[in-house]
């Protein structure tokens, strides 16, 4: 027992040792840059979307010197953490989300402004008046079909928002709630705001119809894909176009519109690498090289409605399809509309 | 003369070195005692504490109970949820263990072979990817319900959340359970045989009032268990919502922390009433078996003539191994199917993309894991010791303390580190440190149950007479307490290793880019929905653990041999 006692005991020290071994290597190669880019330095951390970026902050790292070390979160996790942290962020950069988020992490005080000459050229409603946040892309929104499922049951394939409230669909539809899907939650707005006094009858008439609102941003596709509900209102991007070719599915754009919410990228107030961080932000709007391999990366093209100026690149979808949306209500009603819908919602829970 | 006064001398020499190391030994006994406890402090009240503080503050920034009232009204539904589906999942689970359990402890060969080994594979459970299973199986086109049975079933209800947190932690107190069978007195089964009593009159009138604190003690964490999972009822809850299901909703949808820190506080009243329960039973449990612990193995029982009863119990863990085996099988499979247009065929896409997940992320993963185990595990044995026997001041609420964690959901566990850990002079975030403090201390309330229970068939009578022979604290500690702890060593290194490579819900928060873990990519790839990639890192998650608790087995094997040798 004693043998196994100090072997165990060996054991935890060469694995501390490892650990700490390991760290202190990291450190080594963070500092190399420094003497290729003298005016930024260190590791650069972003809380983004998705792993998929590795390409651009890449070229990042050969322009600058600056490590990126990226970690995928949702926004409103992003948000909570932050929170949590109390004005000592643990990550620089936050890149892409929906803008809500970023609104409310302003009016909370979490952000840093970053003003450049670039910002000029984009359209006014996707960038921060005083710099706060800007945006990276936009999220359009429609409808996910699930074809055996809908012949199966007889379904007519819905064409607009108006005929997803048809009694057909009862307990068919699916969304996420819209307070952890930004996507979603740009559904909510978008059509309230076009509809007025009415939007919450539609919404009343189209709870009818929904079976659950999902507690993730990614059910809608994942349940339509998997067979579960015959439709989803979902955001629609190449992983959606991949999963409808995978498992017979079909993507509907509303004819009467297709809500929208564009995508944020922010630095943190505080930040340990605030520099690099703002520098990003420039450096990612100032060259359309960047902004298209950005576009490339996501197989998104809504670049070119943040910034019309951009060459060879062209908009996949019909421009005139996209809502009319006053973007500065979706912050200032966030919390207002939410508090609204989740009743309504929480009806649905208590009918079962 | 010359001799004899060297012999003085000696024995001089040997007296004063003797009381400096005892002085010593003394130090070191109360440096760990000090450790033990700051550690519980520092790292499990402190926390909590940030927590409770944080759902007080009221929207000016003052001290505000407002919150608790919303939360009251607004979540009234969600907490009957909660209790419902903690109680129906309790007797579920209860019954499949005990099922479970007595099929394990009375098969023999073969049987009892693949018993164990389903129970092992499906400890595991790698978070979130069983719950897919269950949708792929039982869903509306789910590989059972429509593709061969042709039925087109809702899964979304309260009875999926029920039947798949059963499904999940039968593993752990089948396990618990079947310990204990094996520790019942062979002397009052075999005498109530040559009264002539039948298999199942056995079975009923000893061996189930025997195990009965155990069973209860199964139901009651159980109950807590289910009342701080969120992870199944926000998969296939659909409509119906839990607290904990509420509480992961209102931290990342509406980032509000009053509330869901409020909304923890109502979650912690039903557990620590729970922590007293549990202590009486305990304590009832003990003596039942203590007195009869020297049988060892074999029941001498058969449930296939245990009458009615047994029936039952073998027909129950039938259909636990039967679905627990289509899960696992269902988890295997996804990551190698690819669907095109519905049909499916075999790819090794996903595999590919397994790889593009670094190694070292892998590798990271398994070396916190043994850390933690092996930390955690020399922590839970010396915590359970100095709770257990020495009659130290407040130990009660110590003990208390060290089960808080097992009752709060995973996330808040992880935010209440951020709240606490956050700032100088304790600015720990961002460090490894932090992660595995997270993971040892999550996992603290079920390894020193697990030791404790060990530790209660040890007689003190034999800790008190090496002391008596001159044996010191430390010594005692060595060469008693340890060795008798050596089983419990075993299945807690093994619980802490299994769930540090499986929890992702507190140290979702404490992550650093840097330092990713195997987890956490599931957790990513489970949320965007690529449930294929989910499945095969899910896979080798399982095929680590299992292979790394192998090792474990065999050392700990060959030790024994050699001792008994």
């Amino acid at each position: 027992m004693k043998k196994l006692f100090s072997l165990l005991l060996c054991a935890v020290m060469v694995l501390s040792l490892v650990a700490c071994g390991s760290k202190t290597d990291d450190n080594q190669t963070n500092d190399e840059p420094e003497s290729t880019a003298p005016e930024l330095s260190g590791t650069m951390k972003v809380v983004a979307t998705g792993d998929v970026y590795g390409p651009l902050f890449d070229a990042f790292t050969a322009d600058t010197g600056v490590q990126v070390e990226c970690l995928s979160m949702s926004s409103g996790e992003v948000l909570s953490k932050l929170r949590a942290e109390g004005g000592v962020p643990s990550a620089d950069l936050w890149f892409g989300g929906g803008i809500d988020a970023f609104m409310s992490a302003k009016d909370d005080g979490l952000l840093e402004p970053v003003m450049f000459d670039a910002a000029s050229e984009l359209g006014d409603e996707f960038k921060d008046a005083e710099g706060y946040w800007y945006s990276k892309g936009i999220t359009i929104v429609g409808f996910l079909l699930n074809n055996s499922l809908m012949e199966e049951l007889g379904l007519t394939a819905p064409e607009s928002w108006d005929d997803l409230t048809d009694s057909q669909y009862a307990g068919e539809i699916v969304m996420s709630n819209p307070a952890v899907s930004g996507t979603n939650y740009a559904v909510v707005n978008a059509l309230l705001q076009a509809k007025g006094d009415e939007g919450w009858n539609y919404f009343e008439a189209l709870n009818n119809n929904i079976a659950y609102y999902g507690k993730r941003g990614s059910d809608p596709k994942n349940k339509v894909s998997a067979g579960e509900f015959a439709v989803g209102i979902t955001y629609i991007d190449a992983s959606i176009e991949q999963a409808a070719e995978e498992n017979d599915l079909t993507i509907v754009y509303p004819a009467d519109g297709m809500p929208w919410v564009p995508e944020g990228v922010a630095v943190f107030k505080n930040a340990e690498n605030v520099d690099a961080a703002k520098y990003f932000v420039e450096w990612l709007f100032s060259s359309d090289d960047h902004l298209r391999q950005l576009a490339e990366i996501e197989q998104k093209s809504g670049i070119k409605v943040i910034k019309p100026s951009i060459e060879d690149l062209e908009l996949s979808y019909d421009p005139t399809l996209l809502m009319t949306e006053d973007l500065s209500l979706f912050g200032s009603q966030r919390s207002e509309i939410l508090e609204r819908f989740e009743p309504l919602m929480g009806d649905k829970a208590a009918t079962e | 003369m010359r001799s004899a006064g060297n012999i003085q001398k000696n024995t001089g020499k040997r007296t004063s070195h003797d009381v400096l190391f005892s002085l010593c030994e003394n130090a070191a006994d109360r440096l760990i005692l000090l450790l033990l406890l700051s550690g519980v402090l520092l790292f499990i009240l402190w926390p909590i504490a940030c927590i409770a503080l944080r759902s007080l503050r009221g929207a000016d920034g003052g001290v505000s109970f407002a919150m608790f009232d919303t939360v009251l009204h607004q979540y009234g539904e969600s907490l009957r949820n909660s209790v419902f589906v903690g109680l129906f999942t309790a007797v579920l689970t209860t019954l499949l263990s005990l099922s479970a359990a007595l099929c394990c402890a009375t098969a023999r060969g073969w049987r009892r072979t693949l018993a164990m080994l389903i129970m092992l594979v499906a400890m595991v459970s790698p978070p979130f990817v069983s719950s897919l299973a269950y949708i792929q199986l039982y869903g509306r086109r789910g590989w059972i319900t429509y593709r061969l049975l042709h039925l087109s079933l809702n899964p979304y209800n309260r009875w999926g959340v029920i039947l798949m947190q059963s499904l999940s932690f039968v593993p752990l107190n089948a396990m618990f359970l079947s310990g204990i069978l094996e520790k019942l007195d062979e002397g009052s089964l075999r005498s109530a045989r040559d009264l002539g009593a039948g298999g199942g009159a056995i079975l009923r009138d000893i061996v189930l009032p025997l195990i009965r604190p155990a069973t209860l003690v199964c139901l009651l964490l159980s109950f807590v268990r289910s009342l701080a999972d969120f992870g199944t009822p926000i998969i296939i809850g659909g409509r119906f919502s839990t607290l904990a299901a509420d509480i992961y909703l209102q931290v990342v949808g509406y980032s509000d922390l009053e509330k869901s820190s409020a909304m923890n506080m109502f979650l912690l009243v039903p557990s620590i009433l729970f922590f007293f329960v549990y202590r009486a039973l305990m304590r009832r449990s003990d003596k039942l078996t203590d007195a009869s612990r020297a049988a060892r193995g074999d029941l001498g029982l058969r449930l296939s003539r245990c009458g009615a009863m047994g029936w039952g119990a073998i027909a129950l863990s039938l259909v636990f191994f039967v679905m627990i085996v289509l899960q696992y099988g269902c988890v295997f499979l996804s990551g190698f199917l690819k669907s095109t247009k519905g049909v499916y065929s075999f790819t090794l896409q996903y595999w590919r993309q397994l790889w593009q997940i670094s190694a070292s992320t892998m590798l990271r993963s398994i070396q916190y894991a043994l850390i933690v185990s092996l930390a955690g595990t020399l922590f839970a044995m010396l915590f359970a010791y100095y709770m257990d026997r020495r009659r130290i001041p407040g130990r009660s609420l110590f003990d208390c303390l060290a089960t808080l964690p097992y009752m709060l959901p995973g996330t808040c566990f992880g935010i209440g580190y951020i709240l606490a850990f956050n700032h100088a002079p304790l600015k720990l975030t961002g460090t490894a440190f932090i992660v595995m403090a997270n993971m040892l201390f999550k996992q603290l309330p079920t390894s020193t149950k697990i030791c404790t229970a060990s530790l209660a068939l040890l007689p003190e009578v034999q800790e008190r007479s090496a002391r008596d022979l001159g044996a010191g604290r430390l010594a005692v500690l060595r060469d008693v307490v340890f060795p008798a702890l050596r089983p419990a060593f075993l299945s807690c290194f093994v619980y802490n290793f299994t769930s540090s490579m499986t929890t992702a819900g507190s140290i979702i928060f404490l992550i650093d880019a840097r330092r990713q873990l195997a987890v956490f990519k599931l957790f990513d790839a489970v949320y965007q929905g690529d449930y294929a990639l989910a499945s095969l890192i899910a896979s080798v998650i399982t095929v680590i653990v299992l292979l790394v608790e192998g090792l474990a087995y065999f050392i700990a094997r060959k030790g024994e041999k050699r001792r008994v040798s």
